[in-house]
């Protein structure tokens, strides 16, 4: 550990954003701790509720709202984000808010008369977080590592790195969930081993293998599936419950039997059998209530494929991973979902080892997340991770079939470079087609993007000789580079989102949220300034002591120092404070000798620590 | 790059402690602070060191990049195999895609008997120099490794 103060040099938080639950997490010392609301609650829940009144709830106050307004209030928004309104066809049906397609065929949550996309919603959510993090840190953040399950395509990743934009939040880097959890395990990288993460959350799974050494958190290989989780156990739940009533699509029965599902679910955890007594009042559909009984072994029996489902997830990882079974030392627990005794046995008999259960499953991510933010930060130089891309690349090719380029599991970052040519006299644009998934065929991969090579030299067919690099960066995200071998002329590449939302819109909805929130931006631009100008005249006031300037020239600085300093007091405004700050940094920079800017420069930095 | 001898065999330990050491001097994370970790040229470099990495511990693909760098286009040109091999493939393929689950196990054995001469005969013929009956040999395993692949696949 290089650093580890109360207060670190650069603060870059670490967020978990959840489908059922939200948290923030900082570093402190040689671990992290998360950050909570005043009533000391670390979990904050990711549901928004849009009152009739105008009024925008989210987290706790949201979630004891969603059987007052059952369609006006959003949960789950994560089994959504970065996917069609096509791809989650079957799965709205089962949601009491409506979900409709927008344009591109991008999903939207109606409320009302207004159209939320699920970017925003999570932005949202992440506001929550931030504000809920910045109260208890007394300060502001502005940078946070956030993340998103391993097995998250690029568009989801994408979308989620748009959410915290959206929450006026710069996204360092969007990270694996269960690489998060391996780094917030007691498997602190003093100990060499290799690590299976087991991570089942609300909505979706993962298993990541990790090799850990000499303070390198390697992954060796991910897999997954998006839309498993707790959720499903609950689903199944629900359904059982929903069988005793009437067929009704009102939405308060079906917020109401879903909650009902999740204590059941729960209870089961801990009992051997679960009643529940359900008393719906008069609905249109008549008086309802319902009570049953479900013993564990029903429970179990039912939501036995689906644990087997995440089993032979975890042989495929081992597998990729090159690694036998017995080759595992570590089993980490992280997710919910993993408190269900029948996930604990299944694993546990499988693998022939007992799993860690040292840290709180609902909080490792975040714990995890803060202390690579912490590492992004540059505070902590002991750690790294080196994480690989969950779903090979491939480009199409003639046929719909496809190329792969970069294989599911390589280190990243990664790159590969491929020849292209022309298949037209004087041809000067070359169209490729990148797709992301292991199936053979282009329809039955993920489309990511359009790529348009330009600028090529008009030549016979065949005759240039285009090498495109395929670059995956640290954060998973795909750059391409094009270059003319004969004429060494660099083709400009145009990349099409085919998924999500256009940069014009994340930008159109970030002056929306800004003017939606603008006393709040007013208010933290208003700290930041301040924060800044004290600084400078506590650090210009130190140089002055220092450096030995001709009278003219002092007293120009002291000049404006004094109007700063002034305006300091006055409580300016950020406008106000901004300019008094550029006047003092005009008298300072433009001193012939550079002894005080310097001076300047030495004394802030001491300030700093 | 790894500072290790160009040969078939490779300590293993050796080439995880260098590509560790490699990683913590460019990998773009430990780079941030110093305003480059975004930029091209490390991103390149790690990218490079990674994939190099993946190259070598892996004995096909380091086996693969040995014969190229040794001869470059060795195994464009000796892509045409021994007909009586090609046969023997074939039949091969023919018994996996038929296999009963009972005789999966032993057919997995003999597989795996056949990659393993495979990767002798290849060490063998690098040793004595002849190139291009490792490149041969190298184009050989494929079909008894996607044999084995497509066994695991049914099983």
């Amino acid at each position: 550990m290089t650093n580890s103060p109360a207060t670190p040099a650069r603060l870059v938080v670490g967020i978990d954003l959840g489908t059922t639950n939200s948290l923030a997490a900082v570093r402190a010392g040689k671990g992290a701790r998360v950050l909570r609301d005043q009533d000391g609650e670390p979990l904050i829940p990711s549901v928004v509720c849009f009152a009739p009144d105008g009024q925008t709830h989210v987290g706790r106050t949201a979630k004891a709202l969603r059987l007052t307004h059952p369609d006006r209030t959003v949960f789950s928004i994560k089994r959504l984000i970065g996917r069609s309104a096509r791809e989650i066809g079957e799965e709205k049906q089962r949601l009491p808010y409506t979900v409709v397609a927008g344009e591109r065929d991008l999903p939207r949550v109606q409320i009302g008369d207004r159209n939320w996309t699920p970017e925003e919603i999570s932005s949202l959510i992440l506001q929550k977080v931030k504000a809920t993090a910045e109260q208890a840190l007394g300060q502001v953040v502005r940078e946070a590592v956030v993340t998103v399950p391993a097995w998250f395509d690029d568009a989801q990743r994408q979308a989620t790195k748009d959410a915290a934009t959206l929450a006026g939040l710069d996204c360092l880097r969007i990270l694996n969930e269960p690489t998060a959890a391996a780094l917030a395990y007691g498997i602190d990288g003093t100990r060499d081993g290799t690590a299976l993460v087991y991570d089942l959350g609300g909505g979706t799974f993962d298993v990541s293998i990790l090799r850990i050494e000499d303070g390198v958190f390697r992954v060796l290989s991910t897999a997954g599936d998006t839309h498993l989780g707790g959720d499903d156990f609950d689903e199944l739940l629900a359904q059982r419950i929903l069988r005793t009533l009437p067929t009704t699509s009102d939405p308060y029965v079906l917020q109401a039997v879903r909650a009902a599902a999740e204590s059941l679910k729960i209870r089961l955890s801990d009992a051997e059998t679960a009643e529940l007594q359900l008393d719906l009042g008069e609905r249109s559909a008549g008086h309802l209530s319902t009570s049953l009984t479900v013993t564990r072994s029903e429970f179990e029996a039912a939501i036995a494929p689906l644990v087997q489902r995440t089993l032979d997830c975890v042989q495929r990882a081992v597998k990729d991973a090159g690694l036998r079974l017995d080759q595992i030392s570590d089993i980490v627990l992280v997710g919910g979902s993993t408190r269900v005794p029948l996930v604990r046995a299944r694993l546990q008999a499988m693998t022939g080892k007992v799993p860690h259960t040292g840290v709180d499953p609902d909080l490792a991510v975040a714990l995890g997340a803060a202390i690579q933010a912490d590492v992004l930060a540059g505070n902590d130089r002991s750690l790294l991770l080196l994480d690989v891309i969950p779903l090979s690349l491939g480009l199409e090719t003639l046929g719909g079939a496809v190329q792969k380029l970069i294989l599911r599991n390589s280190t990243i970052p990664t790159s590969v470079t491929e020849e292209f040519s022309t298949g037209v006299d004087n041809q000067t644009a070359v169209d490729l087609t990148i797709y992301q998934g292991e199936r053979e065929l282009s329809k039955d991969c993920r489309l990511l993007g359009h790529f348009k090579l330009r600028g090529i030299p008009p030549l016979p067919a065949g005759l240039p000789r285009i090498a495109v690099t395929f670059l995956v960066d640290a954060d998973g995200v795909l750059r391409v580079t094009a270059r003319e071998q004969r004429t060494g002329a660099q083709a400009s590449i145009q990349i099409v989102p085919s998924f999500g939302l256009t940069r014009e819109e994340v930008r159109r909805m970030m002056f929306e949220s800004i003017e939606n929130a603008q006393a709040d931006y007013v208010a933290r631009e208003q700290i930041d300034v301040r924060n800044k100008a004290e600084a400078m005249v506590r650090g210009t006031q130190k140089a002055m002591l220092l450096a030995e300037l001709p009278p003219d020239q002092t007293y120009a600085v002291q000049k404006a120092l004094k109007a700063l300093a002034k305006l300091l007091v006055a409580n300016a405004n950020a406008e106000t404070l901004k300019h008094g700050c550029d006047e003092l940094t005009k008298v300072t920079a433009t001193i012939a000798d550079d002894v005080i800017s310097s001076a300047v420069t030495k004394a802030l930095r001491e300030e700093e620590r | 790059m790894f500072g290790l001898t160009r040969s078939l065999d490779i300590d293993a330990q050796a080439l995880e402690k260098r590509y560790l050491a490699l990683s913590r001097e460019c990998h773009p994370d430990l780079l941030r602070t110093q305003e480059v970790g975004d930029c091209a040229a490390v991103l390149q470099r790690s990218a490079e060191v990674n994939d190099a990495f993946s190259i070598l511990r892996d004995p096909w693909r380091r086996a693969r990049a040995l014969l190229e760098t040794a001869s470059p286009g060795v195994l464009d040109r000796n892509k045409k195999l021994d007909p009586t091999f090609l046969a023997d493939a074939l039949e091969l393929a023919e018994e996996v895609a038929f296999a009963k689950q009972e005789h999966v196990q032993p057919l997995q054995r003999r597989l795996a008997a056949c990659v393993d001469a495979d990767w002798a005969a290849l060490r063998t013929a690098i040793e004595h120099g002849d190139l291009d009956a490792a490149a041969r040999r190298f184009h050989a395993s494929h079909y008894h490794k996607k044999a084995l692949s497509d066994l695991e696949l049914k099983a």
